[in-house]
């Protein structure tokens, strides 16, 4: 059985007066491995715990293959949940809790050694299988939790910032691993992370979320290039702001920085990577002036701080071996295409 | 359906308090009367009449018990903070040994050390009660300060030295304030359990300690109910009130609540 | 001396001394106390010149039906109540956990344990003798037609009275102990058990059940233990004959014929034998439930 098609349509969940979760639409293809990313206390749990059934939304509808399964217990639904405490029974050993949903469904004693077996196998854990709870590392455990939740062969998995409480090492790791099992069992995937790195290195595709709403639902590298908006280009690291004014389908910043924008007049915020910004020889349409305040080595290229205008100081990254002294008067180019535009009123 | 059930368990764990609030006021109560046919303040007035020897009776059961608390705590205190604070080795040998007054029932024991206690001349004197009572105490107080002290953390002791003060002064003046909440469940743990206690006060005190136990025991072997009743009153008093005023310090502890339970 | 072994030796001193008193106490008393009974049980009368050893005292006890009949009432009275105890009290955490407001509940189950037993079996026995409250109100919606129509459940053959009693009091005991022992991590097990498949019975049954059962069959140890020891009850609540235990025990110490002394330790010895098999038990067989899962 592959991976359901999995959609949260319009739900909303609130505790008292605060919108955990705000008018959250959302879709994961079958198969698909989605990393949803926001910061804490954003709603990416809660959004979880929604889908799988242990909290009820105030409003909406979560689907899966067409059909909705709000009224479905949480015990029935065909949706996995692995959280950040592996919660191994403690008076199991590690074979018995992997067997545990198998043993709720019933399945004979002899089946349920062979897929408790195989199981343990695929995340490497094939000689644990008598072992106490209490004897094993954080990483094993998480192990365990995984096995134990996809040996029911579930057709969406939740994963909860799993790996949070391990250390950055063996993350890198349990990724990896994350990444195999769902390549090799087409599950559909949600895989919630405050983590962008981890987000950028696990998933297919990235939902965001901001302050309880979804901010955008893309591939990668998308997020990156164009942030669906300011507080999303900002939860991605994205330092350089320059605030202007839009008329007649142009950018102006007051250095006398002009680009063409596609947005309605009024004032806008320009954003854009330091590493897309060239250092040229003279200025130009699409460049800004400005004097180099700090350069720093930092491995892969040279950070450097350019002030441009009282104030205002842009981030550029230099590939190393360009010479940039400090106090000398560069010119930035911001090429059109790498930077992004918003209305400066627009909300995360 | 469970709500009912539930309702039922907890009022039934009230309820046979009832008969015994209404029989302390009552005068005439006969078969089959669901209430009595006067309420008089008679049995209240014996609780304070200097011929039933109640008052006394307080005042023994209160002394003995403030004795056998302050001891049993004098002793838990510093087993509870070897148990505590260091691994050794027998350590589990310890504890079980510590456990064993509480398992084995108290009678047993009571009976065979008797006759030490006629021989040293401790037998029928409060003395001796208190003794004997330190028997069910001590494991209690040093149970709960075991816990505590694991609890405990040794760095604040560490610090108060570096700051000049001397082992007399950081017990008074750090480890004593720490432990301030097991100090109190301590003592009020071992003085209700001093202040229950029958059996051994029977044993050793001969009848001639006479603590309100075991005036409530005669009384309730005698046929006036009334004064009964009104004597028991008393004797949930002090438990029920001393519970009511300790209650934030015992709200989840559950070696406290081993203890209690032993009432 | 080394430093380090000197150092060894004064933090082994320092455990000694904290732990002095306390052993002293229970030494003495308690050992000594058991020692004495098991030895003065065998005939032994310290400070007396001319004593002998001989087991008689538990041969008599062995041929008198009258001891048997208190060994089984003993028995009887305590694993009821304990087994009736636990299960109330279990089942009242567990309502109240679903229900319940943690706050007055606690302050009912306190209340109850703050009641000493003596005064207990008092109100068991207002409660429940033949003339008594709920006597009266059977006869008042016309269940019986007078006292003696009411069931003898105080002073009655099968001890239900003490039983009563017992169950009444370590209920509230038990719940506590439950109660505090149902924490948010058991919780979270039994949710990560729903998404595992596991419905409501089967939850309680498979995760629920574990998470309880070492503080639970501790509870159950001390009550059981309790309840085959305890005086005040049996005697207020039950008949002379046959008594429980320690009842008996103290019969047979305050007769003034001296030779019953030998018995009285005898029966003391078995009341201590007793709970020592009772916990033995016990805990075998709650270790044994433990192991027998998957």
């Amino acid at each position: 059985m592959s991976g359901a098609d999995v959609e949260v349509i319009e739900v909303s969940k609130h505790y008292g007066a605060v919108a955990a979760v705000d008018d959250v639409s959302l879709r994961l293809s079958p198969g698909s491995l989605t990393a949803l990313l926001g910061p804490s206390g954003c709603g990416k749990s809660t959004t979880l715990s929604l889908v799988a059934g242990l909290h009820h939304p105030d409003s909406g509808d979560v689907c899966v293959d067409g059909g909705s399964i709000l009224a479905v217990p949480a015990e029935r639904r065909p949706v996995a949940l692995v959280v950040q405490k592996p919660l191994l029974f403690p008076h199991l050993t590690v074979a018995q809790n992997v067997a545990f949903g198998l043993r709720m469904r019933r399945v004979d004693r002899r089946r349920r050694g062979q897929l408790v077996a195989e199981m343990l196998d695929r995340v490497q854990l094939p000689d644990l299988a008598d072992r106490r709870v209490g004897e094993l590392s954080g990483g094993q455990e998480q192990r365990v939790a995984l096995a134990r939740a996809l040996v029911l062969k579930p057709r969406v998995l939740l994963l909860d910032e799993p790996f949070s409480q391990l250390d950055a090492g063996l993350r890198v790791q349990m990724r990896a691993l994350v990444r195999r099992l769902h390549d090799e069992s087409d599950v559909t995937t949600l895989f919630v992370t405050h983590d962008q790195g981890e987000a950028l290195d696990v998933a297919d595709t990235i939902a965001l979320m901001l302050h309880g709403r979804l901010v955008g639902h893309d591939e990668p590298e998308a997020f990156y290039r164009r942030p669906p908006s300011l507080a999303a280009a900002r939860f991605f690291g994205v330092t350089n702001e320059l605030s202007g004014w839009v008329r007649g389908r142009s950018f102006a910043h007051r250095t006398g920085l002009v680009l063409p924008a596609d947005l309605p007049d009024g004032a806008a915020v320009l954003v854009v990577r330091p590493e897309s910004i060239e250092v040229v020889e003279h200025g130009g349409t699409e460049t800004v002036a400005g004097t180099v305040i700090m350069a720093r080595f930092a491995g892969t290229h040279i950070a450097v701080e350019v002030e441009i205008e009282a104030g205002e100081t842009l981030d550029v990254h230099v590939p190393v071996g360009q010479n940039i002294a400090i106090g000398s008067r560069v010119h930035l180019r911001l090429p059109r295409h790498a930077c992004t535009m918003f209305e400066a009123e627009a909300r995360a | 359906m469970r709500r009912a059930f539930l309702g039922l368990l907890l009022a039934g764990l009230l309820l046979p308090v009832v008969p015994l609030a209404l029989w302390a006021i009552s005068g005439t109560w006969r078969y089959p009367d669901l209430l009595p046919s006067d309420v008089t303040t008679r049995g209240l007035h014996l609780l304070v009449d200097p011929r039933t020897r109640v008052l006394d009776g307080l005042v023994t059961s209160t002394v003995i018990g403030a004795a056998v608390a302050s001891l049993a705590c004098l002793i838990g205190f510093p087993a509870g903070r070897a148990l505590g604070l260091y691994r050794f080795r027998g350590r589990r040998v310890v504890q079980f040994l510590l456990l064993a007054p509480v398992i084995v029932p108290g009678l047993a024991v009571a009976l065979g050390i008797q006759v030490f206690f006629v021989r040293f001349g401790l037998s029928d004197t409060a003395v001796g009660v208190i003794l004997v009572q330190l028997m069910p105490t001590v494991p209690y107080a040093a149970t709960v300060f075991g816990a505590a002290f694991a609890n405990l953390d040794v760095d604040y002791e560490q610090q108060a030295r570096t700051l000049g003060a001397g082992p007399v002064r950081i017990l008074l003046f750090v480890t004593v304030p720490l432990l301030r909440p097991a100090i109190v469940v301590a003592a009020l743990l071992t003085f209700l359990i001093s202040w229950s206690e029958y059996v051994l006060t029977l044993l050793v005190g001969g009848g001639q300690v006479k603590t309100l136990p075991l005036l409530l025991f005669a009384s309730i072997s005698s046929s006036d109910t009334t004064a009964a009743a009104a004597l028991a009153l008393l004797v949930v008093g002090p438990p029920l009130l001393l519970l009511i005023a300790a209650a934030p310090f015992l709200n989840g502890r559950s070696s406290a609540m081993v203890g209690v339970g032993r009432l | 001396m080394s430093f380090s072994s000197s150092r060894a030796a004064s933090r082994r001193l320092r455990i000694i001394a904290l732990l002095t008193p306390a052993l002293l106490v229970v030494g003495v008393f308690f050992v000594g106390g058991v020692a004495q009974a098991v030895a003065q049980s065998f005939g032994y009368q310290p400070f007396l010149p001319s004593s002998r050893w001989s087991a008689d005292a538990y041969r008599s006890l062995w041929h008198d039906p009258a001891v048997r009949a208190s060994f089984g009432l003993t028995i009887r009275v305590s694993v009821l109540s304990t087994l009736l105890a636990a299960v109330l009290g279990v089942a009242g955490a567990l309502l109240i956990r679903r229900f319940g407001s943690r706050a007055w509940v606690n302050a009912i189950f306190q209340a109850n344990l703050a009641v000493p037993h003596l005064v207990g079996a008092l109100c068991m026995v207002l409660l429940l003798s033949q003339s008594g409250l709920l006597s009266r109100l059977s006869y008042a919606v016309g269940l019986t037609s007078g006292p003696a129509d009411f069931p003898e459940l105080t002073a009655d053959r099968f001890g239900w009275g003490i039983i009563a009693e017992y169950v009444w009091k370590e209920t509230a005991f038990i719940g506590v102990i439950a109660l505090a022992a149902l924490t948010r991590g058991v919780a979270d097990l039994e949710d990560a058990a729903r998404l595992l498949g596991a419905g409501g019975w089967q939850r309680i049954r498979h995760v629920t059940m574990p998470a309880l059962l070492p503080s639970v069959s501790a509870a159950s140890v001390l009550v059981m233990a309790f309840a085959a020891g305890s005086y005040e009850v049996p005697y207020l609540l039950g008949r002379p004959y046959p008594a429980t235990l320690p009842v008996v025990a103290l019969q047979y110490y305050q007769d003034v014929d001296l030779a019953t002394r030998p018995q009285a330790m005898a029966v003391a010895v078995v009341i201590t034998g007793l709970s020592v098999v009772l916990v033995a038990a016990y805990l075998m067989l709650t270790s044994r439930l433990v192991r027998r899962q998957l």
